[in-house]
């Protein structure tokens, strides 16, 4: 007897034993590698998810036999996939092919017949017909040159009644867009970024930051005399900390604002037209640690079908979002491994890989996306070219990659609702708490439901009112006759 | 005056149809311990409701997150802050020449929450089968349940004190003050015990490694 118990519970500690080793296998395999990709549930829970891009390789300015870049600041990428780099410490542009081989380097243009040099320049654009754009931030001036490096023209200090008589021209970031107007993001200026014409002249400033008012700085300000409040820091609004441009010239920014939306997507008038329908604003991380802070952006890519990514410098992660505001991926981090950074200042999307510059190891960390990275991104691409079917189909292959994609459901809710598979598709946008999508599928199953039960229902209906309408009759005949028997 | 089942449900129905006479009634008229049961059992229709509403609503109006649920607490939210109210009010009325017993106060109060319950209670079910237009509806409903069961606090405790219109708001309004008050002092009570409690558990600790 006794010895049958010991038996069974030997096989029970032995089971119990192995359930132990099978569970810790699974968490050193969850630990190790790649896996440290999360994205944000519609709770603001992270939650795991596959790693969407993998680093691949370092290029060095070692390797391209150039000698190592020296703080490289600003990197850019053409539509035909040559990447440049601005090395600012060695004041040159590096030019790699799609292969990331070098092809060129240009350290100097022709300047009037004499050979002019870059100092400490600190922004590049590259337009699509290749035509370049330096902030030549030390010499105060903005360089163009075309695509074989001669030059086009220079904007020098500009002069205008919008500008305050002792301002130094420091240009940090430049675009151009398709009409030739150059957007600059200058040193010390608050009032957005500065617009030049096709001829160098400048018109305007758009796109200016809101201030933030603290309002016990504010409650301060309005009991100060004039005097102490003079001494006072001013309100003045964020500085953007970089910018980029999408195919029709729309000017998406990054600034450093805590409190607001460091996120924003300019209009020809500067105004933010950004969508934000996503769970959470585009931000970065939402959840932080008090010590390290929320995300610092301090650069923003646009690719395709309105997708785009910003780099965070405060922990080195590089957040993607679709044109709805929904974070679709993170990667990256900061660290010594392959993947990671030290200083990331820069960020640029080839293809199907995405290049980050690191300002301190002067080294470009090259991305390829994974199977998951593809299929996420292909769906996206299918449903912003209006293939609902092709992009239902992804989001079912991504959701089964990782069932944590809430926003995938929402994709395959929108396909079955289009099938007219109301019931399925209710089911489906619950999932993805999309409550839009919900209601839409939700009102067109219970019309079903009505329709097809409809005899069903009116005829309980009237049974129902039937009976209410004797029972009330009955009650009153005999309460009438109770009442007649006390007369 | 008995107990049955029918008066049960059909008092504070009718109280809450004719407040005025209902809590006339209520002060002067009724078994006391009867309606002091009628009351905690309306307070406990009122926490299974609201524990019901928030697993139970429909998607559309549900934003509690599931994984956060805690009926305890649910009850808790109900609880507390009637017993906020009712002490606060007591202590206020006392002083404000109020005739009203801490048992009349509290039984008044949860008289006025019967609203609440009829409308909510059916609305958790017809959430399930709303569209996003007709939340509207379910919105609406919630709000004039409130309004009604404020409706009734303000009749209740004027019948309760016998005060004037004026001072009943006066003393609801400073009701409200107090319970910020008290809710202030017993956050300051725990956050201090536990300072405390984690003093002595240092000491301890420092005590039994050194030992």
């Amino acid at each position: 007897m006794l010895n049958s118990v010991w038996k069974k519970s030997g096989w029970l500690t032995l089971g119990l034993a192995c359930l132990l080793c099978l569970g810790n296998a699974a968490s050193t395999a969850f630990a190790d590698g790649q896996t440290n990709a999360y994205n944000y549930s519609y709770w603001g829970d992270a939650v795991r998810s596959p790693a969407a891009y993998e680093a691949t390789g370092i290029v060095t300015g070692k390797e391209l036999d150039i000698g190592p870049f020296k703080e490289p600041n600003d990197m850019h990428v053409t539509a035909d996939q040559r990447v440049y780099v601005l090395d600012s410490g060695n004041s040159r542009i590096v030019e790699l092919n799609q292969e990331m081989k070098l092809t060129r380097v240009i350290d100097s243009f022709d300047h009037d017949g004499t050979k002019d040099k870059f100092k400490l320049p600190q922004g590049l654009y590259v337009s699509d017909s290749g035509q370049l754009l330096i902030a030549d931030t030390g010499n105060q001036r903005v360089v163009h040159l075309d695509k074989q490096g001669q030059l086009i023209k220079i904007v020098e200090q500009p002069q205008s009644e919008l500008l305050k008589p002792d301002f130094q021209f420091k240009p940090l970031r430049v675009v151009m867009d398709k009409g030739e107007r150059i957007y600059v993001m200058a040193e010390g200026v608050f009032d957005g970024f500065m617009e030049f014409n096709s001829d160098g002249t400048f018109a305007s400033f758009i796109g200016a930051n809101r201030v933030q008012v603290d309002p016990v700085v504010y409650l301060w300000k309005r009991f100060a005399t004039r005097q102490q409040r003079s001494q006072m820091v001013m309100f003045t609004p964020t500085e953007f900390t970089n910018m980029d441009m999408d195919g029709e010239g729309f000017i998406y920014a990054t600034s450093g604002d805590k409190t607001g939306l460091p996120i924003k997507k300019l209009n020809a008038q500067g105004l933010d037209i950004l969508r934000r329908e996503g769970y959470y604003p585009p931000q970065g991380d939402l959840l932080y640690s008090n010590e390290k802070g929320p995300s610092r952006l301090i650069d923003v890519d646009v690719g395709d079908s309105d997708m785009y990514s910003v780099l965070d410098a405060n922990m080195g992660r590089i957040f993607t979002y679709n044109g709805d505001g929904y974070l679709l991926h993170m990667f990256g981090g900061i660290g010594n491994r392959l993947g990671q950074f030290n200083t990331p200042v820069s960020l640029e999307r080839v293809g199907d890989r995405m290049l980050v510059l690191d300002k301190a190891l002067g080294e470009i960390t090259v991305f390829q996306t994974t199977e998951y990275g593809r299929t996420l991104h292909e769906a996206v691409r299918s449903y912003f070219n209006g293939d609902e079917e092709g992009s239902a189909a992804n989001f079912a292959k991504a959701a089964d990659m990782n069932a944590n994609l809430e926003y995938a459901y929402a994709g395959i809710g929108k396909a079955l609702l289009r099938q007219k598979d109301y019931a399925e598709s209710t089911q489906y946008f619950k999932r993805s708490m999309e409550r839009e999508g919900y209601s839409k599928a939700f009102l067109l199953y219970r019309k079903e439901l009505l329709r097809e039960h409809f005899s069903w229902i009116m005829s309980g209906l009237l049974l129902v009112i039937v009976m209410v309408v004797i029972a009330f009759i009955v009650r009153r005949q005999r309460r009438g006759s109770t009442h007649a028997s006390i007369k | 005056m008995q107990a049955s089942s029918r008066q049960l449900i059909q008092y504070p129905l009718h109280l809450i149809f004719h407040p005025f006479d209902g809590y006339w009634e209520l002060k002067y008229e009724r078994n006391q311990r009867t309606t002091l049961m009628i009351a905690w059992i309306i307070l406990a229709a009122l926490m299974v409701t609201t524990i019901l509403q928030a697993q139970y609503s429909g998607f559309l109006v549900n934003f509690n997150n599931p994984k956060r649920l805690n009926s305890l607490m649910e009850m808790v939210y109900v609880i507390v802050p009637v017993l906020f109210w009712c002490t606060a009010n007591w202590s206020l009325t006392t002083l404000m020449d109020g005739e009203g017993k801490f048992s009349e106060i509290f039984m008044s109060t949860c008289f006025a929450l019967v609203p609440l319950i009829l409308v909510q209670f059916p609305w958790i079910w017809l959430s399930l089968i709303i569209s996003n237009q007709e939340t509207a509806f379910y919105y609406f409903f919630n709000m004039a349940a409130t309004a009604w069961t404020v409706y009734l606090l303000f009749v209740g405790n004027m019948t309760v004190h016998q005060y004037s219109p004026a001072k009943t708001v006066l003393t609801m309004l400073l009701t409200l003050v107090a319970m910020a008050f008290m809710a202030f002092l017993c956050l300051l009570f725990f956050s201090l015990v536990q300072q405390i409690v984690s003093f002595a558990a240092t000491i301890y600790q420092e005590l039994v490694l050194r030992g």
